[in-house]
């Protein structure tokens, strides 16, 4: 079709086709600025031996000439000294076109699922990752400088983080757990003197309690520390806390045979 | 290479194909057809190539592709079809005598 007046014969020579020269230079030389293509492309294809064939003398000579003043020879050099217009001034056209179509049918084969995109698809894929990198430079960043123990910002930084949780931990553990802990002691205590009758119901605990944790479970739950370790136990680990504080006479003597406690102990025995 | 390299020249190039008459617009929509075009181009786009051939009275391959430009076909038309384009060009002008494609 197309071309009309135009002999389709004259396609078949390089260069016959006079509009064709300049399609190749534009396609040519676009892919090279735009980085679709490289010289190695180019080199690949229109080799030393299709420019020893078709190249003219004027232009070896310039090219000789700037291959010899170069520290370094490659396809960039060569492409550069020549010029894509030359090249495709002298070189047969299918050999340009084996270049440009590898260039084309690579460029489609790397991003080919690009093209089906129907441009909602990506948006998503794209979108999510970026907040998470961005979220976990600032907690690095908060870190360093925030060695000094504010409750708050650790408790903070180690829920942004997963691996200086350890460290984290240990320092807020000793803080706000005992805060939250001894906070919630003071009312929880007499509680606590109710659960001891439930020892031996305790055997069961592993499954469904989870205010019982204290009397039974606490052992296994935590991380161990020590003041969660001393506060449990002091709540329900052992089953009286009343035996614990029954204190027995003896101690209670002790306490009478002190000074301060002769006149105390008066007192004492007017009040009794 | 990003999209928008890869975008860029096949704009290029399908505008350097209309410019040196390696084809012609119906050579285009022989390949981006009207299932193809009316599948990826916007319809604020759509709406200009019927309102131009409104205006104009007729619908043509060159008219669609004035508002169509390759610019805009690199843009929304997958590379795919514009690239079959440039090689059934290539094809029918002889160069890739030597090549199988």
């Amino acid at each position: 079709m197309h071309r009309g007046g135009r002999d389709q014969s004259r396609g078949q020579q390089d260069g016959g086709l006079v509009n064709l020269k300049p399609f190749l230079v534009a396609a040519l030389q676009s892919a090279l600025d735009l980085g679709i293509a490289i010289p190695d492309d180019v080199i690949r294809h229109v080799t030393a031996d299709v420019l020893a064939t078709h190249l003219p003398r004027p232009l070896w000579a310039r090219l000789l000439t700037a291959c010899l003043g170069a520290a370094r020879v490659d396809a960039t050099l060569i492409v550069e000294t020549l010029g894509v217009p030359n090249l495709c001034e002298h070189v047969p056209a299918h050999i340009l076109w084996a270049c440009i179509e590898e260039v084309g049918l690579r460029s489609l084969s790397r991003p080919s699922t690009a093209p089906p995109m129907s441009s909602t698809r990506p948006i998503p894929l794209t979108t999510p990752p970026p907040p998470p990198i961005e979220h976990k430079p600032a907690a690095i960043v908060a870190n360093p400088p925030a060695p000094a123990p504010a409750s708050g910002e650790v408790e903070l930084d180690a829920s942004m983080r997963g691996a200086r949780i350890p460290p984290g931990q240990r320092f807020r553990s000793s803080t706000t757990g005992i805060g939250r802990l001894a906070a919630n002691n003071n009312p929880r205590r007499p509680q606590a003197q109710a659960t001891p009758p439930a020892p031996p119901p305790a055997a069961e605990p592993p499954a469904s309690e989870p205010p019982a944790d204290r009397g039974s479970a606490p052992r296994v739950k935590r991380g161990q520390t020590e003041h969660d370790f001393d506060l449990e136990t002091y709540v329900g680990g052992k089953d009286d806390w009343k035996n614990a504080l029954a204190v027995e006479d003896e101690q209670l003597v002790d306490w009478a045979a002190s000074d301060e406690t002769v006149t105390n102990g008066d007192e004492i025995g007017r009040k009794r | 290479m990003s999209n928008d390299q890869r975008q860029a020249w096949f704009a290029r190039v399908m505008e350097s194909g209309l410019e040196n008459d390696i084809f012609a617009p119906s050579d285009v929509l022989a390949h981006a057809t009207p299932d193809v075009l009316a599948s990826h181009l916007p319809p604020e786009l759509l709406s200009k190539v019927l309102a131009a051939s409104l205006a104009a009275g007729s619908m043509t391959p060159e008219r669609v592709l004035e508002t169509v430009t390759p610019e805009l076909l690199a843009k929304h038309l997958p590379h795919e079809v514009l690239w079959q384009c440039i090689a059934a060009a290539a094809t029918r002008a002889g160069v890739n005598k030597t090549v199988g494609s």
